[in-house]
């Protein structure tokens, strides 16, 4: 996509509901992003401020099926609040499992509270620091990889986080390094207002091996807005492989989260990344994984669980600039209460990229007659010797499973859980991650418990 | 006094009557067969007697251990010692039977039991039953084919220890091998742990693998004749349509 295309996109979301086309929203970024061509920080910042002052807040609409605006949220009661470095937010230090890591930062808000590095990764050479920090100590890789495939254009608060944001996270794992345990980025709102702009770069080089757990967390609150707006791009050089994760959960208040993230896989590279979105009252996720050279693989794993009220609008593209390449795509939802899931899947596969092979499959279960999942796969193929396939079911719970289970002595809310957790497991089980996995499988279980009610009456009337 | 008393048992579904007026009692370590043609209501009964929330109970009651069950909720009556082996066992995908069966022990105990504790029996089952090592870390019934279906379910069934353990057709479906290890499977829980069992087939064959002491054809949702082993054989020269003819019932 060329940049002309891109500042149409940003210009797209001042028209009036209904009139803009809905492709130009729900479009890969494809590659050209606000960074590079020598541009400083400060001039990118400032180009980004000018389309932040600009644009409204963003609508995306799929027609017939979903609109998700973020009209509702109050930008001005919004502040950007500094912490000091040590104070850890209780959601972190509650939520993080106790475990082995290589490293940690931690971001509360506009600061970040806690940096640490095991010696010995950084004896090897391997950088974690504040973004911040990188822009003037690893000027380099920072200039030759900031913003190289995330634009600032599209819509406010994409343009809000490229103007605005403060701490940051940078990891850089050298040549051929090989990291055990995992890194973990924490992202953290105290509560009610507040504005988080959380930016994050991270470049594999070349052979190098190594997992990264993000957190995305706000502890409950009842009255009032807060913001995460998000940018996330990761680089995966020549052979180099990462296991990505994310969990998401932004508790029960009136948080609302437009981000986009990025993962480009090189040469022989191979990335597994698996968000769980467990959690928020509005929340918009770009999520595009792009292989960018011959030899790239990718599984794109992703699940989501949506309760309540809330609103989930995932967009998950599985990009292909060159063959031969690999992609898998699966990923697994559920909704209760009357909370809305939408997920679009999109293969794109660019002119060129022969021998690509892609498959995308999207499972979802629903959990109340109000809660409301919709999957819409697509694709989009300029290469003729391909093969890329979609598909997908969409389930409710099985009242013969649940009275087999109930013969076994397990009650319904039990059995329920079960099958729930069950029709998660074969994706949490690829998390390879024992902490990680009982972390998401403990949120999927409290969402159970309090929507066992829903259930139950869901029950009833069928 | 019986371990299960179930006296007079009228059940509907769909608006039609299915079971009408089933009279039986089952002791623990009894072995009881229940024959009959299809659609003559004996799977009806097996997820009566489990509460099936499809079947309505419009008459009679079930009493097990003393306690009328008639209205409790299948996971009472399973934690109470009723045990029912599926005739079309339903799939858990995401969920390994070793999982599954850990679970289903648990709900039935005040503390969990212990990982040790719970190896040992799980290896007893397994030997029992013919099965290998790695059949408990698949996902329950997910890609079974019919015999390890069946398999799974004695298995359970070994592992949770019921006083009284209903059979819907077991037997259908398995070849000879598969047939003698889930009969010779039930046959010593029979012995080593007491079990009754009711077990239901209108085949004759898994009788020859464990002999019941009662036998009860059911007709048109009734238990019309009970008896010993001798109504198997009356059954294998005459059919049910002399049984039919005698008792009048219209099928």
């Amino acid at each position: 996509m060329s940049e002309n295309e891109s500042s149409a996109n940003g210009a797209a979301v001042t028209v009036k509901p209904g009139r803009h086309r809905e492709s130009t929203l729900y479009s890969a970024l494809a590659g050209v992003g606000a960074g590079g061509k020598g541009k400083s920080l400060a001039a990118l910042r400032e180009e980004a401020l000018a389309v932040y002052e600009r644009t409204e807040l963003p609508v995306w609409r799929r027609s017939g099926f979903w609109t998700t605006s973020l009209q509702e949220l109050d930008l001005d009661k919004l502040e950007v609040r500094h912490h000091p470095q040590g104070e850890l937010p209780a959601i972190v230090l509650e939520t993080l499992p106790e475990r082995k890591r290589a490293g940690r930062l931690v971001q509360r808000e506009g600061s970040v509270v806690q940096l640490e590095l095991d010696a010995e990764l950084a004896g090897k050479g391997v950088v974690l620091c504040s973004l911040e920090d990188a822009a003037v100590n690893h000027t380099e890789l920072f200039e030759q990889y900031y913003s190289k495939r995330l634009t600032s254009d599209r819509h406010k608060l994409e343009a809000a986080n490229a103007a605005l944001w403060s701490g940051g996270a940078f990891l850089h794992v050298p040549a051929g390094v090989v990291v055990e345990d995992p890194f973990e980025i924490a992202y953290a709102l105290d509560g009610a207002g507040a504005a988080m702009y959380a930016r994050t770069l991270v470049i594999g080089d070349a052979g190098s091996d190594f997992k990264l757990h993000e957190y995305n967390l706000a502890p409950d609150f009842d009255t009032g807005q807060a913001l995460c707006a998000a940018a996330f791009e990761m680089y995966l050089r020549d052979g180099a492989r990462c296991r990505l994760a994310q969990v998401q959960d932004w508790g029960n208040g009136e948080v609302f989260d437009a981000s986009t993230r990025v993962v480009e896989v090189g040469r022989d590279a191979y990335c597994h990344w698996l968000p769980a979105l467990v959690g928020g009252h509005l929340v918009r996720q770009h999520l595009e994984l792009a292989v960018s050279e011959p030899g790239g693989d990718m599984a794109f794993r992703g699940v989501f669980f949506a309760e309540a009220s809330e609103l989930l609008d995932v967009f998950a593209v599985d990009l292909h600039e060159t063959g031969p390449s690999g992609g898998d795509v699966h990923w697994r939802g559920a909704a209760t209460g009357s909370s809305r899931a939408s997920f679009e899947g999109l293969i794109q596969i660019d002119p060129g990229a022969q021998q690509t092979h892609t498959y995308l499959q999207i499972h979802s279960m629903m959990l109340s007659p109000k809660a409301r999942i919709d999957a819409i796969p697509s694709v989009l193929v300029s290469a003729d010797d391909v093969s890329a396939s979609h598909g997908g079911t969409v389930g409710e719970l099985d009242e013969a499973v649940i009275f087999y289970m109930q013969t076994r002595g397990l009650d319904r809310a039990s059995a329920v859980r079960v099958i729930v957790e069950g029709f998660f497991e074969p994706l949490l089980s690829e998390l390879q991650d024992e902490p990680l996995e009982e972390l998401v499988r403990a949120k999927v279980a409290a969402k159970l418990a309090r929507a066992s009610e829903d259930i139950r009456e869901y029950a009833e009337t069928r | 006094m019986s371990d299960l008393e179930i006296t007079d048992l009228h059940v509907r579904t769909e608006d039609r009557e299915i079971l009408k007026g089933v009279n039986l009692s089952i002791k623990k370590g009894e072995i009881h067969a229940l024959m009959g043609p299809n659609g003559s209501g004996k799977s009806t009964l097996a997820n009566t007697l489990l509460g099936h929330p499809s079947y309505e109970i419009t008459e009679g009651k079930i009493v097990f251990k003393g306690e009328d069950i008639t209205g409790s909720d299948p996971h009472e009556r399973a934690k109470a010692g009723l045990f029912l082996a599926f005739q079309y066992p339903v799939a858990i995908p995401g969920v390994s039977v070793a999982n599954f069966l850990r679970m289903a022990i648990n709900a039935k105990r005040e503390e969990p039991i212990q990982v040790k504790e719970f190896r040992t029996e799980l290896q007893h089952a397994i030997d029992l039953l013919d099965v290998d090592r790695s059949f408990t870390s698949r996902h329950l019934n997910d890609g079974f084919s019919g015999g390890e279906k069946k398999r799974a379910e004695i298995l359970q069934m070994a592992m949770l220890k019921p006083d009284v353990a209903i059979l819907d057709e077991t037997d259908s479906g398995l070849d000879i091998d598969a047939l003698r290890t889930v009969a010779e499977g039930v046959a010593r829980l029979h012995d080593e742990q007491g079990l009754g069992a009711l077990i239901i087939t209108h085949y004759q064959r898994i009788l020859h693998y464990i002999e019941p002491q009662f036998v009860h054809i059911m007709l048109d949702g009734r238990i019309v004749l009970s008896g010993g082993v001798e109504l198997v054989e009356r059954l294998e020269r005459e059919g049910y349509d002399e049984i039919r003819q005698e008792f009048g019932a219209s099928v």
